[in-house]
């Protein structure tokens, strides 16, 4: 016993920087914001605070807002990164083709997604914009509008202009990783298909995207993390507005707490929306990751 | 030799105490502000050269805190006990800061400051804490006005407004497709639905109620804010995208010629003027239904109960309030100084001042109750654009606010 012990002590010698940097960092904030969603704490109301259970967790349960704004987070979800992997497959292969200036052209599709977040807001923004903005101008002129359109400031269109400005924004990350995913397939793969007989779809349905399975689940998995929790581009474009047009989970989350300074009720509308993300996950990785060893 | 050399050990032990004793003395002053230019910053570490030239032992470390988020910022900074010295603040925020019991009254350094005499009309009156006591240096204000293009005025033969409805005329005249105006669609109105347009808002529907409980959902308050929402959705005298338009979008399509009248204050004379020379004016808001009401705009330094320098932070408040100093602060943000001595010496042109003083008979600052802040960054843009797009009534925005400040 005395002998084994230094080693197999070791690993968790050696692994407890990180599980202590991980306790401190995320688990110590994540229990608080839990503490801090059972009690009404109003920032500067401090002689107020007090205990008061799941009340948050009802009152969320009844607020009309938290509804809407779990749907459009769907929406947001759900049409941002299936456009996003689909405008990236298609980069990628395209891309893994042999043309003069692919490497540039691998390089330049890089841009969208090394701009800070900021940058894009404010530039979809005024590409949207319908007094001088670019887009309504050049539908103008190919006769596809009769008027400008107000695409941000108009409810039924806003939560869409942005999901288009995300797409653009995240879909070099696919086709970064679909492209080195392509480029980790046997070539000799091809040339038996080919042999074979295979038409070029057949190759792509029965090799390509079998082979990709794994980089498409993990790259996925990772998107919709970051798009449910992403909201500068929202926050710069129309920050949640008109009305509540564009309020995503995360965004109500944080103008409730930052705004309204009501830290109790915007910690459970973060806590709830921490938990239904979590379920999604789980079922995703159930459904789709048990397919992939 | 050997008295020499203690002589010179003596005086150099002394120059080391003297030197831990004003080390020690030493005391730091942190101070928050905001500029919306950040070259403007360089006026303040002029500012700051100059004080600590007269007191050598502070040292002012002023930080421009970007303005988005610089009161989430200072609320965050006072729940974590990490406030600044001093900031600079609004008396809309006022009775939360002393709800949560963090700021540091300056009633008694106050009687005895000599510039007292020097700051202008009421100021201080204005500021004065509904317990009594002071708590806020004046420090600059501004008044919301109505900027109007002269060259169109002129051209369509048109009066600066003076009445609500001298303004919907003058909004429909000045509405123009881009055939009838050399190629650009002009809007009369640039309207600001998002954050911020309260005090566009105001001038319609606050002059013709208050914040009185049912005030707000009275027939005459609800018609007021109907005939506003009408400029966009019946008149359409202002940019469709109204609704989402915020201080960047109505400031830049008024320079380019885009919208005939947009209501803001002296802070964008200086910009105005650069871009349109005199083809833009000001006049205050027009009167509307017998009422009128603009708002005042105020910025004071307050002092927190955590700082451990007050002595420091109250020099470095009071020199702010100086006439000289004052006047190069308010260079930096572009709004009026509050001291008599300064007024005489502003540099923006007359015509901006003047519509500036001439608003303050009627001028007011939002309520001072807690519930103000969230109805200036939440509860009004969200129902108002809410209101503009359709979604809920003119009644039920009125309700809505009426409820945030009088529930319970």
């Amino acid at each position: 016993m005395s002998q084994k012990s230094p080693t197999s002590m070791l690993p968790y010698v050696l692994l407890s920087p990180a599980v202590l940097a991980t306790v401190i960092v995320v688990f110590y904030p994540m229990v608080q914001a839990v503490i801090t969603s059972l009690y009404s704490n109003i920032l500067w109301r401090p002689r107020a605070v007090r205990f008061i259970g799941l009340d948050n967790y009802i009152a969320i349960w009844n607020d009309p807002v938290f509804w809407a704004s779990l749907g459009r987070t769907a929406i947001w979800i759900g049409l941002t990164v299936p456009l996003q992997l689909l405008l990236g497959l298609v980069t990628a292969l395209l891309l893994n083709q042999t043309f003069r200036w692919r490497g540039l052209a691998r390089s330049l599709i890089l841009i969208p997604w090394a701009l800070p977040s900021v940058v894009i807001g404010l530039m979809w923004s005024w590409i949207y914009n319908p007094q001088v903005g670019l887009l309504n101008d050049l539908m103008l002129r190919l006769g596809l509008l009769q008027s400008a359109v107000p695409w941000l400031a108009n409810p039924d269109t806003s939560l869409y202009a942005i999901i288009a400005a995300l797409v653009w924004q995240g879909f070099p990350f696919f086709a970064i990783m679909i492209l080195a995913g392509l480029q980790n397939i046997p070539h000799s793969l091809y040339e038996a298909a080919d042999i074979d007989g295979a038409s070029d779809w057949q190759q792509f349905w029965h090799i390509t995207l079998p082979s990709l399975k794994a980089v498409l689940v993990t790259a996925v998995m990772l998107r919709i993390i970051w798009v449910a929790n992403s909201i500068d581009v929202i926050y710069v474009m129309t920050g949640g507005g008109p009305g509540y047009a564009t309020h995503t989970l995360p965004l109500y989350a944080l103008k409730r707490t930052y705004a309204s300074m009501d830290f109790g009720y915007g910690s459970a509308l973060a806590v709830s929306f921490s938990l239904l993300l979590l379920g999604a996950i789980y079922l995703y990785l159930r459904r789709v990751g048990k397919t992939i060893e | 030799m050997p008295i020499k050399l203690r002589s010179l050990l003596g005086a150099a032990l002394g120059a080391a105490v003297l030197a831990c004793g004003t080390a020690s003395a030493q005391q730091n002053v942190n101070f928050w502000y905001h500029v919306d230019n950040a070259e403007n910053t360089k006026l303040m570490d002029e500012l700051v050269k100059t004080f600590e030239a007269k007191n050598p032992n502070i040292k002012i470390k002023a930080e421009n805190v970007p303005w988005n988020n610089y009161f989430d910022k200072l609320f965050i900074s006072i729940a974590g006990g990490k406030a600044p010295d001093v900031a600079v603040t609004r008396l809309a925020l006022q009775p939360q800061l002393l709800e949560m019991d963090a700021i540091e009254p300056i009633t008694k350094q106050l009687a005895a400051w000599p510039g007292k005499a020097d700051l202008a009309n009421n100021l201080l009156e204005i500021n004065k804490a509904t317990n009594g006591e002071y708590y806020y240096m004046p420090l600059q204000y501004v008044a919301i006005y109505l900027y109007y293009r002269t060259d169109l005025f002129a051209k369509y033969n048109l009066k600066p407004p003076a009445t609500c409805e001298d303004f919907l005329e003058a909004a429909k005249k000045l509405t123009l497709p881009a055939s009838a105006n050399g190629g650009t669609e002009l809007y009369g109105f640039g309207m600001r639905g998002g954050k911020g347009g309260h005090d566009n808002w105001g001038p319609f529907v606050l002059s013709q109620t208050s914040f009185a409980p049912d005030a707000l959902t009275s027939p005459k308050a609800v018609a007021a804010n109907s005939w506003y929402i009408d400029l966009l959705r019946k008149h359409k005298v202002a940019p469709p995208s109204a609704s989402n338009d915020g201080f960047n979008e109505i400031i830049s399509a008024f320079k380019s010629g885009r919208t005939a009248m947009i209501f803001h204050h002296i802070g964008s004379a200086k910009g105005m003027t650069e871009a349109l020379g005199d083809k833009v004016s000001a006049v205050p808001v027009p009167s509307c239904g017998g009422g009128r009401w603009t708002y005042f705009g105020d910025e004071s330094t307050t002092m927190f109960k955590t700082s451990k320098v007050k002595e420091a932070s109250w020099k470095w408040m009071s020199f702010l309030g100086e006439s000289e100093n004052n006047l190069k602060f308010n260079e930096a943000t572009g709004q009026l100084t509050v001291t008599k001595s300064g007024a005489l010496k502003v540099p923006h042109p007359a015509r901006f001042v003047k519509a500036t003083m001439d608003s303050l008979a009627f001028a007011k600052p939002m309520p001072l109750v807690p519930q103000t802040a969230d109805f200036v960054s939440t509860v009004w843009p969200t129902n108002m654009q809410r209101a503009l797009n359709g979604e809920i009534s003119s009644a039920q925005m009125m309700d809505a606010i009426d409820k945030h400040f009088n529930a319970k």
